[in-house]
């Protein structure tokens, strides 16, 4: 009788519900850790991925007493920065602690809603060459243009082209008779005073008038005079001459957004991976070892000696890992080795143009975004 | 061109509404889907573009009787907002220490 009612507390009720977060070995409000592992790690798996979605719904573990809600100060705890590199031209920074919708959205303002300077009109007064004019226009757009962009407006259809929203380069080669040449980007000279192509008068007594109305000349302003509008780099092959062709032409650069064109994109391109995780899940030795090191094309993995003529394989260095996923190809192997993504951990690159450093660009793109966020916000209550 | 946002109420389901944005996208959407999603309020969040050659979005929120879709959706975008903030000076600190031990 007395065993039956001696629980391990009172012996008053008969049926005591018994928890199990009152065992001492339990830690309270955390998750198990497979539930945890499902949470912040996709595992990549041989043929595909799992565990890919992101669990935010505050109440997902409410049955087992976790609180999943993510408040703002949460965040502000858990996000951290780590620039890895940082040049003139790209960028590669650790972002941890945000979404990947976050993550998504930088990317796709960096690549399309960052505006910059581009060639948008050609004026060819003359063009022997055998590259036809709307070839050549077609890369003079392409050719960035280290002209910060946010010192210029936009220009609308129905605006007079000025010092405030056009920048006028100019264009003339010739070729000497019995040779060839290239064109180069360096040769496209900046007409700080504006267009000097004039336009064609109606009547013929009033003052000649160019294709720009610039009030002022736009070395003047202090960050010009220093720095003067060219090309971001010198050489790009615009056309090539043979004997006696010549190209003479003036190309108007507005300010336009890479949604319109691809040209006004001030990123070659903007990419963000997840941190890599690479486990072994048992031992690998010898020659087995020797193999993963061989199989491996970003060497991620090394050998150690552990003495005795035996070695070891280790995971060196897992940030390099592409998921080639050549260690998990084959019989056996996935017993051996598992790849895994940190869900919160973004690697983002960024590669400039030369339009603007790549901190500037991704500091313009948070600022555009905030924007975005102004203008969605209802003001009704 | 600023975009224009519209409060549609759900007729048969109450504290229920869609929110169309003219000219946004996944940008906007995707985020303030997974904002919304956060919020202990918010029983139902989605987002969608009805047609690509369309440039509006579709936010359809259901709350409980705590909070109303109105109110969940100025919070999500509030809370957005000073997440930006404090993402934007974090990373302009982290440049300005990099820049700073990188010229010994």
């Amino acid at each position: 009788m007395n065993e039956k009612e001696n629980k391990g507390g009172n012996n008053d009720e008969p049926n005591k519900k018994f928890s199990i977060w009152d065992l001492p070995d339990v830690p309270m409000g955390q998750l198990p850790p497979h539930l945890q592992l499902q949470k912040t790690r996709v595992v990549c798996k041989a043929d595909a991925p799992i565990h890919t979605d992101n669990i935010s719904y505050s109440g997902a573990y409410a049955s087992i007493g976790v609180d999943n809600s993510v408040h703002l100060d949460l965040f502000r705890d858990n996000f951290k920065v780590n620039v890895i590199r940082l040049t003139k031209e790209d960028m590669e920074f650790d972002m941890i602690g945000i979404d990947p919708a976050l993550a998504n959205a930088f990317r796709r303002i960096l690549i399309s809603e960052v505006p910059t300077m581009a060639i948008e009109k050609v004026l060819i007064a003359y063009n022997t060459s055998v590259v036809q004019d709307e070839v050549l226009a077609h890369r003079l757009g392409l050719v960035p243009l280290k002209a910060d962009p946010r010192l210029f407006e936009y220009l609308s259809a129905n605006d007079t082209p000025n010092e405030k929203n056009t920048i006028v380069f100019k264009l003339h080669a010739t070729c000497k008779r019995g040779e060839r040449r290239t064109v180069y980007s360096e040769e496209l000279k900046w007409l700080p005073k504006g267009s000097e192509l004039i336009k064609e008068a109606g009547q013929a007594d009033s003052k000649p008038t160019t294709y720009t109305s610039f009030t002022c000349s736009q070395d003047m302003l202090p960050e010009f005079s220093e720095d003067p509008i060219s090309p971001s780099e010198d050489k790009i092959i615009l056309a090539k001459l043979g004997s006696k062709q010549e190209i003479e032409l003036e190309a108007h650069a507005v300010k336009g957004l890479g949604k319109t064109h691809a040209k006004w994109s001030p990123v070659a391109t903007a990419w963000y991976r997840m941190l890599p995780e690479v486990l072994l899940l048992e031992d690998v030795e010898d020659e087995v070892a020797e193999e993963l090191v061989r199989r491996c094309p970003d060497k991620v993995f090394d050998i150690e000696d552990i003495g005795h003529g035996k070695k070891r394989a280790t995971v060196a260095r897992p940030r390099d890992c592409r998921l080639c996923r050549e260690c998990v190809r084959g019989e056996g192997w996935e017993e051996r080795v598992e790849l895994r993504r940190v869900k919160d951990h973004f690697i983002f690159t960024v590669e400039s143009t030369g339009v603007l450093p790549p901190e500037v660009l991704f500091t313009e793109a948070v600022k555009i975004l905030e924007e975005k966020c102004e203008r969605v916000i209802s003001e009704l209550s | 061109c600023c975009s224009r946002v519209s409060y549609e109420r759900d007729t048969k389901i109450i504290n229920a509404a869609s929110f169309i944005i003219e000219r946004e996208e996944h940008t906007i959407g995707n985020i303030v889907r997974m904002q919304l999603h956060l919020d202990e309020n918010v029983l139902f969040a989605g987002y969608k573009l009805p047609h690509p050659l369309q440039y509006k979005i579709i936010i359809r929120i259901h709350t409980t009787s705590q909070s109303s879709p109105m109110q969940a959706y100025n919070l999500a975008i509030n809370d957005l907002d000073k997440e930006l903030d404090h993402l934007r000076s974090a990373f302009e600190d982290e440049i300005a220490n990099y820049s700073s031990t990188r010229e010994y």
